[in-house]
């Protein structure tokens, strides 16, 4: 009589001591794998080596440590360093905008949020706030973990992004970013893209506006100025408003 | 449980050596035949050798169930180690000469020129490998005599090629070779023996992935192929008994297999 309970045991202990020659041959394959390529790939583990080198380098060192950090981790938002000081007359609005909209931006961006409020405060208090004069040597010092840093600023960076995420404050920051340095044909074009997706945004319409009058399309500009007071009571657009209709008189 | 779907199977393949049970395989009937045709013929000696399980008693036995309906044959399949006692039940067997006493060879040589057949008496020893070297060399003299045709079956092994021994060299006229069955000679085998009881459902249950399994276990063994069927279909009336459902008719199971190879010994677990 046949004991099938047992033979179903012994079965059992059959079939894993048949299969566990294969299971470590696979196990054994795949530890051969990760190990070949943690030795023919060393770059992608020296990155995080360098950001700890920096991190450990900054707790010994200065109180910009929690910028080196922030910048390390988040390099992409380091162009705000490059804003020029001398802003234009724009700023004068900027400074009355209220920063709620700011929460809204992604979850990169908060580290450089916290140690400066407000892309709009940083133009005027640049100099001030953030030390610049340490920055540069920590870039000297580390080149590789901090190289996008130190590179020039390149707006289309922020254009791609802005492309992929369609955030308004980042179309607002493209648009004023070409305004200053004289792109007006941008500047509009950007600013009407923000105005596209929020169109609550006063210095967005302001720089809209202020692209047309550049570009020589004052009428169009007034006409703008006048629907986007009927709808928002804005001050700021009353006086460009006002500064216009004194400059077409003349 | 004596009433399951496969109670019957099971017993077809009890280790019992029945010529009525005798399978028709294209290669073994080949060779029977020419053993057959061999025995006719004034050989003094055959031997039918090959590995343990190929068949040899069953082909011996068959030979014996059919040849005796026409002559006189005798079939020794358990070894008389003895001597006297080997010339003894000869002389009995093939003479009708009972004697309680040994007899030695002269004495049977002169009992064997007085009694005359009209085709020379046929002795089937299987398990030859076990009678000794003298024993033997009797044995030879009495087929010299042609007294007696000696059909013989040994087990070709790889320790001792008994084959090669001088008496068998020099008075063996025919030897035929049983092989191991082909895993195909093995489906033929099992289903022809399903069919023959009318276990045609059973029957339908091997696949070729089932017959690769059991010829790869059994290594084409006929006794050991018995011994895993037997155990097979022990395995499946007791899971028709008491689990009915795991049962699938269209299908061996490969692990049910595997669990009869352990139960058997085939696979050490």
């Amino acid at each position: 009589m046949l004991d099938i309970p047992s033979l179903e045991q012994r079965w059992l202990k059959y079939k894993i001591k048949r299969s566990l020659p294969y299971l470590l041959t696979v196990v054994g394959t795949i530890i051969v794998v990760i190990t070949l390529n943690y030795f023919l790939n060393p770059d992608k583990v020296s990155i995080p080596l360098t950001i700890k080198k920096e991190v450990n380098q900054s707790k010994e060192g200065s109180k910009t440590s929690i910028h080196d950090e922030a910048m390390v981790l988040e390099p992409s938002m380091q162009f705000i360093q490059s804003i020029p000081v001398t802003a234009p007359d724009i700023t004068t609005p900027e400074v009355n905008t209220p920063a709620k909209p700011l929460p809204v931006t992604p979850k990169k961006i908060l580290p450089v949020q916290k140690n400066i409020p407000s892309p709009l405060p940083i133009i005027k208090n640049v100099p001030n706030t953030i030390p610049t004069p340490p920055m540069p040597k920590l870039i000297q010092s580390n080149p590789n973990s901090i190289k996008r840093d130190s590179a020039t600023f390149n707006i289309h960076e922020i254009e791609d992004r802005f492309t992929n995420n369609s955030n308004p404050h980042l179309g607002l920051y493209i648009a004023r970013y070409h305004y200053d340095n004289g792109n007006y044909s941008e500047a509009y074009n950007y600013a009407l893209k923000t105005n596209a997706i929020n169109n609550t945004i006063e210095e967005s319409w302001l720089i809209f506006t202020k692209s047309l009058i550049k570009l020589g399309k004052t009428d169009q500009a007034k006409k703008t100025l006048q629907l986007y007071i009927s709808q928002s009571d804005s001050e700021e657009a009353k006086n460009l408003l006002n500064s216009l209709n004194k400059e077409g008189t003349k | 449980m004596e009433h399951s779907l496969f109670s019957k199977p099971r017993d077809l393949f009890l280790d019992i050596v029945n010529p009525r049970d005798y399978v028709q395989i294209d290669s073994v009937s080949h060779m029977y035949q020419n053993l057959k045709t061999s025995v006719q013929k004034p050989l003094k000696m055959i031997l039918l050798y090959g590995k343990p399980g190929t068949g040899k008693s069953m082909l011996l036995h068959k030979l014996h169930h059919d040849l005796s309906k026409h002559q006189k044959v005798f079939m020794i399949d358990i070894p008389i180690i003895d001597e006297s006692d080997f010339l003894r039940v000869l002389a009995q067997k093939i003479y009708s000469y009972v004697n309680r006493e040994a007899i030695t060879l002269t004495d049977f040589l002169e009992l064997a020129s007085a009694v005359n057949y009209a085709q020379t008496p046929i002795v089937l020893l299987d398990e030859a490998q076990l009678y000794s070297t003298l024993l033997m060399e009797k044995i030879r003299l009495i087929s010299d005599a042609r007294a007696l045709k000696f059909v013989i079956t040994l087990h070709k092994t790889q320790d001792e090629d008994i084959i090669a021994k001088e008496h068998f060299q020099t008075r063996i006229w025919e030897s035929i070779e049983l092989k191991n069955a082909s895993p195909e000679e093995l489906k033929v085998y099992i289903q022809k023996k399903l069919l023959k009881a009318n276990c045609f459902d059973v029957a339908n249950m091997f696949n070729d992935k089932n017959i690769q399994l059991i010829s790869k276990l059994t290594r084409g063994n006929y006794r050991d192929a018995n011994k895993l069927m037997f155990s097979l279909f022990s395995l499946y009336a007791w899971y028709e008994e008491k689990y009915p459902s795991k049962i699938k008719y269209n299908a061996l199971k490969t692990k049910w297999i595997e669990m009869a190879a352990i139960h058997t010994g085939l696979i050490r677990a």
